[in-house]
């Protein structure tokens, strides 16, 4: 799915809900309370959608294999697969808060397991891209923000807007194309063509290894961070305009002090408040361009497992990455609500 | 977006109707076209809706066809192959034009869906402000929190793959930012005061909506529905590429899924990679120029600085 | 004035310069750690290296069936025979062997004197005991239930005496248990505990116990699975020390691997890449004949056991001369010309190449070659006039429109199917393309609710299975369930030739069974076979030798290969690691120090701009 670039600077559910916004405690304990309404609902949708597949286990467990039918038959008795749909819900939703996301017969492995696997590289992959987009959003939005209308506002704007409209996938595939095959032209192939390590290297904290990671790393961040850049320079652009508009900077700027120091010590801090809380908002925007760039890499994260249920289809397993997302987006805005009731002393003081 | 203040002159006495649309919207288009922005964006997206309409003109069932095809099995531009050839030699540069039709007919009725259900439950919403307002809101607001491309995935595989499970997934996944919107904009339009005269003239809630509300929120579900389309192709792209899509249609999308899982990259094959993505960059900007340029225009009509 | 901007300033420009160098730092440190690590990595000539055929998630042999696992399984555990060049059984953990005269029981002399990698003995007890297991255990029966189900009784009356009782004479039994496609033979004493937990066992204990060329040694799942060779194997020691397999989900990185060098061998080509890798230098592309085909079957009538019609399939379709139409008007030739780029062979008998013993072809009078005005002719003639937009109709004034299936996640799958529709639509017939999940089509097919699918399978050398799920036998009972049948197809005589050929054990007589067998589902034309694709494979010359068995054939293809002969015989090749190679990996890393260099420049000259900015503004 595309990232969705914003009009403006997305709004968090705030000030206009509820009538009490003193007690810090009674809004985080509704806020959490949300959450917890919003993974219940999460939990009837996802058993929903993936109770309606009529789906057989044992004739993918069995595929090309010389099974007699009578040994399947036996084998679909012994999976307990004719349950009444309550009863299967109930314990869906028991083995779900048990972190037991049920079983997945293409890798004979428990849903959990596999997903705890793949979160590492998942969050290396988006956490290293974040860092690097608010850093270069920071960077470029500050700068284009405070001087509106200047040639370096315009071609960031411009730059953003081109790389928002590109396909992750297809940024990905072009770069893959040029900087990964050594196919084209009399280029060799100077990043590798996937995965996220090569074969056979020690594995854990070793220099080599860590080096090797990076060295796989870099394309795929690349690509993540092209097409997510543009979000942060948007953001930061929008409140340094927003903050410049304010009085305190003239009073600043009568101090004599110069233009760029007015920008770094004084404006940017208090632009930044609002923008920390959008970080993890745009958090769940991120995921659809994660799990491209994991596909078209081979980056074996959640993305790629993702992806990779998609084939049988593989329901548990589907199911089970389906939940982790939503539920990671749920959090990450929940940290984005408290943080945006903490952070800005104005909100709180309403 | 910023609600459109009110200026002195709008108040007319006696009888609310929604002023005539007319005018208004000839100065808008010009001034629309006066940005270069806004020029190039309509230009592009004419010459790709006229491209599509117009492809079965120029395009012969033959230059589609695998089994007449007679070109070189996926090689480079040359000539009479200005794009190369894919892997059963058929034109690229035919086929991505003959793919904009799918992509642009999916992106539209994508956003069609998009529109009628985002705006719908944000005028409900909007309108209605007591319990059913909040219980959509909060709909809204968890539907929000899930992840647009797991829930499309999850929603294609429960449905199977093909266009129409694609145009569902994306008008489920993209209603939210509509709706939101729509409430709010509902919301400063019912706060008007010829609103309150004509509830107290007897005007029932279908013809308040209707007749009131809507027109007033039009431009903004305009604004919203040319960024929506752009964001539609992308993800049409993006959805076909990961296999969710018809793998016998020709569209941007299954064009570099093809080229992909037929092993392109090591073959080094990029004539046959870059043409579909350009085409779809040079489209989503397009639009979003529009967009971006009508939402400027609007904010400039109504609250001048 | 500035009160206390100035050492400020010069402390964020030394932190601002102190960032910029770390960073370069790093990224040379980065570059360099890779450049060593790679140069050390390709070189290991000890170490064999190739690209796993599929995913390997499991290595219980009761439960496997995917080929990267099928192919170690081989290589780690022993079976009773093992087939050579030719596919004909010879001894493995069998010395020899006799059949009673009523050719119900078979006596296995086991070879003596044999351990397990743990040092236990390895006797014809533990053969006894891995098919018991699996004749009396459903769980165990998962991979290869149906090879035993025409066993009595395996017993082991001594340690090298096996003796195997039939119900009916079995003369596939030396196919039985042989490496990759067979049952592999299990030490009693490791998996006696598991049994209960069966179905959750990934025998992942390393070192795996068993015997054979290789001992497993090493696994993570989606990456690699290392072996190390057994160099007391009693038919010889491999040549290599260690064989890892390595799983690449992007058949695109691995080629990128065999390339640089990381790899000796990878397989599983797209006809694209092939022809790219073929201009490689030290890189050998070959083909190797199919062990399967891939087909369209058609409904011929779907019915039940009891003969009860069964699912939506067409009735149109149940029509022979309409089968025969839709084959007449399919260009096999051009599939494969078009398709699979010329890597494959036409498609026609049921049983593939890759067994030349019983690779049948239609004679010429018999064959349904690509002849459209034939077709056309064959339904005017049946009555099956063409409509107004182009689609025939049946007498009784329903369209011939029908359904053609295709697995939506096979890229061939979807190259194909254009093709069909446009040739159909040639000769009056509307085809309407459905991608479906694996899962879903398996779904329909086993309900009836289809009308033309694509078909693929592959066998092993003993075809006995694949010949089965076209007998009678699998079909569906009344209620839908308990079917396992290819098409709905079911021919008496067809049925009757299947048990005749399970009892001949003259191998020539038995051929000649399932010659007949073959001809009579040809002309059933409910599987049409289109083409046997070939194993797009590729080696580097220059690191491995000897890996390739068997010699060319007269088509240039090579001969079906197994992973499990070709790690046991290959060897490192002569001088590998040769100056050739280092040259070639010298000229890439002379890219990447060159890469390296710019970037250094770059950022030094980054933090020199920036220090003359800091300055200058100083200087105003």
């Amino acid at each position: 799915m595309s990232v969705g670039l914003p009009l403006e600077a997305p709004t968090v559910s705030g000030p206009e809900e509820g009538p009490e916004r003193s007690d810090f405690w009674v809004y985080l304990a509704r806020k959490i309370g949300a959450a917890i309404v919003s993974f219940v609902m999460l939990l009837v949708v996802g058993f929903v959608i993936f109770s309606l597949m009529p789906s057989d286990p044992v004739s993918a467990l069995t595929r090309g294999r010389p099974t007699s039918d009578a040994q399947m038959n036996h084998l679909r008795q012994q999976l307990g697969l004719d349950h009444p749909l309550w009863e299967r819900f109930l314990t869906f939703v028991g083995h779900t808060l048990t972190g037991d996301l049920g079983y997945s017969y293409e890798y004979h492995q428990p849903v959990s397991t596999l997903i705890a696997d793949r979160l590492w590289p998942t969050l290396l992959l988006m956490g290293t891209s974040t860092l690097i987009s608010i850093w270069l959003g920071m960077w470029l939005g500050i700068r284009a923000g405070w001087r509106p209308g200047s040639a370096l506002d315009r071609g960031a704007s411009a730059v953003s807007l081109a790389l928002w409209s590109v396909p992750t996938f297809w940024l990905g595939l072009i770069l893959l194309v040029v900087f990964g095959s050594g196919s084209v032209g009399g280029m060799p192939a100077i990043f590798p063509a996937g995965g996220m390590q090569t074969h056979g290297t020690a594995g854990g904290l070793a220099p080599s290894h860590i080096t090797d990671v990076a060295w796989h790393l870099v394309l795929p961040c690349l690509t993540l961070v092209a097409v997510i850049f543009a979000q942060y320079v948007t953001i930061m652009r929008s409140s340094i305009i927003d903050e410049r508009g304010n009085p305190y900077l003239l009073t600043a700027r009568a101090k004599g002090l110069r233009d760029e120091v007015v920008r770094r010590k004084h404006a940017v801090p208090n632009a930044l408040l609002p923008s920390v809380t959008v970080i993890f908002l745009q958090i769940g925007g991120m995921i659809g361009g994660a799990i491209t760039v994991e596909v078209v890499y081979s980056w074996p994260g959640l993305g790629y497992l993702t992806f990779t249920a998609l084939r049988i289809p593989d329901l548990q397993l589907l199911e089970g990455t389906f939940i982790v997302f939503s539920a990671a987006v749920i959090v990450c805005n929940l940290i984005a609500d408290l943080l945006y009731r903490a952070l800005d002393p104005r909100v709180r003081r309403q | 977006m910023s609600a459109p203040e009110q200026s002195p002159a709008r108040e007319t006495p006696v009888v609310e109707k929604a002023p005539s649309r007319l005018v208004p919207v000839g100065r808008f288009v010009v001034t629309v076209l006066r940005m270069p922005s806004g020029l190039f964006g309509v230009l592009v997206m004419l010459a790709f809706v006229l491209m599509a309409v117009c492809a079965p003109l120029f395009i012969h069932p033959s230059d589609l066809s695998v089994t007449q095809a007679t070109g070189p099995l996926l090689s480079a531009p040359q000539h009479g192959y200005p794009l190369g050839t894919d892997p059963a030699g058929r034109s690229v540069l035919l086929l991505v034009i003959w793919g904009s039709r799918t992509s642009l007919a999916i992106g539209v009725m994508a956003t069609a869906l998009t529109m009628v259900l985002g705006a719908g439950i944000g005028l409900i919403a909007g309108h209605y402000q007591g319990r059913t307002g909040r219980l959509l809101m909060h709909v809204t607001d968890w539907f929000i929190a899930l992840p647009s491309l797991p829930l499309a995935i999850a929603l294609a595989a429960v449905l199977g793959q093909g266009a129409t499970s694609i145009t569902i997934a994306i008008g489920v996944t993209s209603w939210t930012g509509t709706a939101r919107l729509v409430r709010a904009q509902t919301l400063a339009v019912e706060a008007r005061p010829f609103i309150e005269r004509a509830r107290a003239l007897g005007a029932t809630d279908t013809q308040l909506i209707t007749r009131q509300v809507l027109p007033n929120v039009m431009p903004l579900i305009l604004v919203s529905s040319t960024l929506t389309v752009a964001s539609a192709i992308l993800s049409e792209a993006t959805l076909t590429f990961l296999g969710l899509g018809d793998p016998t249609s020709v569209s941007w999308g299954s064009l570099l899924n093809n080229a992909f899982m037929q092993g392109a990259v090591t073959a080094g094959a990029w004539w046959y990679l870059i043409p579909p993505g350009i085409a779809i960059l040079i489209i989503v900007l397009g639009f979003t120029l529009v967009g971006r340029a009508v939402e400027h225009a609007l904010n400039a009509r109504v609250s001048p600085r | 004035m500035t009160l206390n901007e100035g050492p400020t300033r010069g402390l964020r420009r030394r932190r601002s310069v102190a960032a910029l160098a770390a960073a370069a730092l790093a990224a040379a440190a980065m570059m360099a750690g890779q450049l060593a690590g790679t140069s050390a990595q390709a070189a290991d000539p000890t170490t064999l290296t190739v690209q796993a055929d599929t995913q390997m998630t499991t290595f219980n042999p009761f439960l496997s069936y995917y080929d990267g696992e099928l192919n170690i399984l081989g290589a780690i555990y022993p079976t009773l025979t093992m087939l050579d060049d030719t596919g004909t059984p010879e001894k493995y953990l069998a010395d020899s062997w006799t059949t009673s005269s009523d050719q119900l029981t078979w006596t296995f002399k086991i070879h003596p004197g044999l351990k397990w990698s743990d040092g236990e003995p390895l006797t014809a007890a533990d053969a006894a005991w891995t098919f018991n297991l699996i004749m009396h255990n459903a769980t165990a029966a998962t991979s290869n239930g149906s090879l035993v189900a025409n066993f009595k009784s395996v017993t082991a009356p001594d340690a090298t005496t096996l003796v195997i009782k039939t119900k009916q004479p079995q003369a596939n039994m030396l196919y039985l248990s042989v490496p990759v496609s067979g049952i592999p033979i299990v030490p009693e004493h490791i998996w006696k505990s598991h049994v209960s937990g069966l179905k959750n066992y990934r025998n992942m204990d390393f070192p795996v116990v068993g015997y054979g060329p290789f001992v497993l040694t090493g696994f993570k799942t989606n990456q690699f699975a290392e072996m190390t060779a057994n160099k007391d194997f009693f038919l010889g020691a491999p040549h290599y020390d260690k064989v890892v397999t390595n799983y690449y989900s992007n058949s695109d990185a691995a080629a990128a691997a065999l390339t640089s060098g990381e790899l000796d061998q990878i397989g599983g080509l797209t006809p694209a890449q092939f022809n790219a890798m073929s201009s490689k230098s030290n890189v050998m592309t070959y083909q190797t004949q199919s062990s399967g085909w891939t087909a369209i079957e058609i409904n011929p009538g779907a019915k039940t056991r009891t003969g009860k019609p069964l699912g939506t399939g067409n009735p149109i379709l149940s029509d022979i001369r309409v089968r025969q139409a839709i084959a007449l008007g399919v260009n096999r030739p051009e599939l494969v010309k078009k398709v699979l780029d010329g890597n494959g062979i036409v498609g026609a008998g049921y049983l593939p190449p890759g067994y030349p013993q019983f690779f049948w072809k239609p004679s010429p009078s018999q064959s349904l070659d690509y002849d459209p005005a034939r077709a056309k002719q064959l339904l005017d003639q049946a009555g099956y006039k063409m409509g107004s937009n182009g689609v025939r109709v049946a007498p009784d004034g329903k369209p011939l429109e029908f359904r053609l299936g295709i697995h939506s996640d096979d890229a061939t799958d979807a190259a194909i199917a254009p093709y069909l529709k446009e040739w159909m639509t040639a000769i009056g017939i509307k085809l309407t393309v459905n991608a479906m999940s694996f899962d879903q089509l398996n779904n329909d097919l086993a309900k009836g609710d289809w009308d033309i699918l694509m078909d693929g399978w592959s066998t092993g050398p003993d075809p006995t299975y694949l010949l089965s799920i076209q007998t009678c036998g699998t079909l569906p009972e009344d209620n839908g369930s308990n079917g396992n049948t290819d098409a709905f197809f079911c021919n008496k005589k067809y049925d009757r030739l299947y048990a005749q050929q399970q009892t001949q054990f003259d191998a020539q007589a038995r051929a000649a069974t399932i010659a007949k067998m073959q001809s009579i589902l040809y002309a059933g034309n409910a599987d049409l076979i289109l083409f046997y694709k070939n194993g797009l494979d590729a080696l580097r010359t220059d690191q491995v030798s000897d890996y390739l068995q068997g010699a060319k054939q007269s088509d240039g293809f090579y001969p079906l290969q197994h992973g499990f002969a070709s790690w046991w015989k290959a060897q490192p090749a002569a001088g590998a690691a040769s100056a050739s190679e280092k040259a070639s990996e010298q000229s890439s890393n002379a890219f990447k120090w060159i890469g390296l260099g710019v970037l250094v420049v770059l950022v030094i000259g980054g933090v020199v701009v920036l220090l003359r900015r800091r300055t200058a503004a100083e200087r105003e």
